[in-house]
């Protein structure tokens, strides 16, 4: 799953929402990282679509134009669901390593000579 | 009213596909200029990054997969098609071109031996390396194959850039220690366009939703070392009219009569109008190395290359231009009736 296909699943997660409504929504989540472009935008819902991950869920006529809100099925809550679980677990492995390294590194500071890393605690 | 920038962020949208346009133009143009201030919209213009996402858009819609109308279909499957018949060419003439000098030099004199070395040491180390870089990139070109066919899109985009690389150093000329003023030939040019022409196939038309690449017939293995087989055959049966298109030509040939065999057993079975995909993809492929055979064949001729070599090489051209020829008429006629199909709002295409 794409990091645009990824935020557009969670910002339908709590209500349907149209098309600037999920670009503003998305850009929220991310802290501003993800800017989506309205081409970008349609390519991924048009995939969603068509895997059955959203649907569309009413159309309203907003000064003339249309809009169209669209809503997270029970497909697209299941994958996003095993989609978190698998970045939750893999920042988890991360943590864990980087917890696990961490202390040797301390450890190792106070007897490494600058310069000289590659005989850190060899006590000849 | 409409202001100047709707009517600007129109005109970009024009670049999408009508079926496309009747579907989304409101709601996309509703989502663009939504919460923008009205009286900024006449002196705004819709930002690059915006028309690129809509450029990319216009190609993922009209290389469509299933799910498109059919016309986008079939357009997206030949393109495919297309990129992955030309990488397999294009793989196992790298493969061919450094096999056969192999072989050839396991068995030559000590001082054709040298000879072979010196195009590689002979020029001091820049050349050395730039020369060795244009005996190895090729290379990627299998790689990229092996890629396609397990579905690992960028990294087969990536490698065709390597593969096709190469072929803008020879644009240059400077590898061939020739200066930067001088003219590429014909040749050199219709190469590099068919070694760019796939890397754009393989950019556009394996897109995210674009379905796995698959060779038609056969298994792709004994796919690419047949065609090695055969245009390494085609050489060394035949090595005095053989040339560097000569291997090409005579798998795409070759290809070509098999397409049109299985056409007319199909046909004699009943079965109906083809699939404009194959017949397509072969055609663009038949014409790029078309192409390639008749700038060779101006250089041959204007060489005064030996006369059986000529004529070999004329009796290739024609072979092509039949094959291209009927491979396009059977084509565009699968591919008429496919958008006959989309015009009158048929099924989508499954």
């Amino acid at each position: 799953m794409t990091q645009a296909a990824f935020f557009i699943l969670t910002a339908l997660i709590d209500e349907p929402r149209h098309g600037y409504g999920i670009v503003r929504e998305v850009e929220e989540l991310s802290d501003g990282e993800v800017q989506l472009r309205v081409g970008t935008l349609y390519g991924v819902l048009d995939r969603l679509a068509a895997d059955g991950l959203i649907e569309l869920d009413r159309e309203e006529a907003q000064q003339g134009r249309l809009r169209r809100y669209y809503a997270l099925t029970d497909d697209g809550a299941s994958a996003l669901s095993a989609e978190a679980e698998r970045m939750a677990a893999g920042a988890r492995t991360a943590t864990r390593r980087m917890a696990a390294h961490r202390p040797a590194d301390a450890r190792a500071q106070p007897t490494t000579r600058p310069g000289r890393p590659g005989l850190a605690g060899g006590g000849a | 009213m409409t202001t100047l920038l709707e009517q600007r962020y129109r005109t970009v949208l024009r670049m999408l596909p009508a079926y496309y346009r009747a579907e989304r133009e409101e709601e996309m143009v509703e989502t663009y200029l939504d919460d923008m201030d009205e009286a900024d919209q006449d002196l705004a213009r819709p930002a690059w990054g915006e028309v690129a996402s809509i450029v990319a858009l216009s190609v993922r819609t009209r290389l469509g997969s299933a799910g498109a109308p059919p016309r986008y279909a079939a357009i997206g499957s030949a393109v495919r098609l297309f990129a992955l018949l030309s990488v397999a060419l294009l793989a196992a003439d790298a493969l061919t071109q450094r096999a056969l000098p192999a072989a050839w030099l396991t068995g030559a004199a000590p001082k054709d031996r040298a000879d072979f070395m010196r195009t590689f040491t002979g020029n001091g180390v820049l050349m050395g390396v730039a020369q060795t870089l244009l005996w190895v990139l090729p290379l990627a070109w299998p790689v990229a194959y092996a890629a396609l066919l397990r579905d690992r899109r960028r990294a087969a985009f990536t490698l065709a850039l390597l593969g096709a690389a190469p072929s803008l150093s020879y644009l240059v000329g400077r590898p061939m220690g020739q200066g930067l003023g001088v003219a590429p030939s014909a040749l050199t040019v219709v190469t590099a366009a068919t070694a760019w022409l796939t890397v754009a196939a393989v950019g556009c038309g394996y897109h995210s939703d674009a379905p796995p690449a698959r060779l038609p017939f056969a298994p792709a293995g004994p796919a690419l070392l047949g065609t090695c087989v055969l245009m390494g055959g085609s050489m060394v049966v035949w090595p005095q009219g053989a040339d560097s298109v000569w291997g090409s030509g005579t798998v795409v040939v070759a290809a070509g009569c098999a397409w049109w065999v299985a056409r007319i057993r199909a046909s004699r079975r009943g079965a109906g109008t083809p699939e404009p995909a194959l017949p397509l993809a072969l055609a663009v492929l038949g014409t790029v190395v078309l192409a390639q055979r008749c700038a060779l064949m101006g250089l041959l001729t204007s060489a005064q290359a030996p006369y059986s070599t000529i004529v070999g090489g004329e009796i290739q051209a024609a072979a092509l231009a039949a094959l291209v020829a009927t491979l396009t008429v059977s084509g565009t006629r699968g591919l008429l009736a496919r958008t006959k199909a989309t015009a009158a709002g048929a099924a989508p295409h499954a």
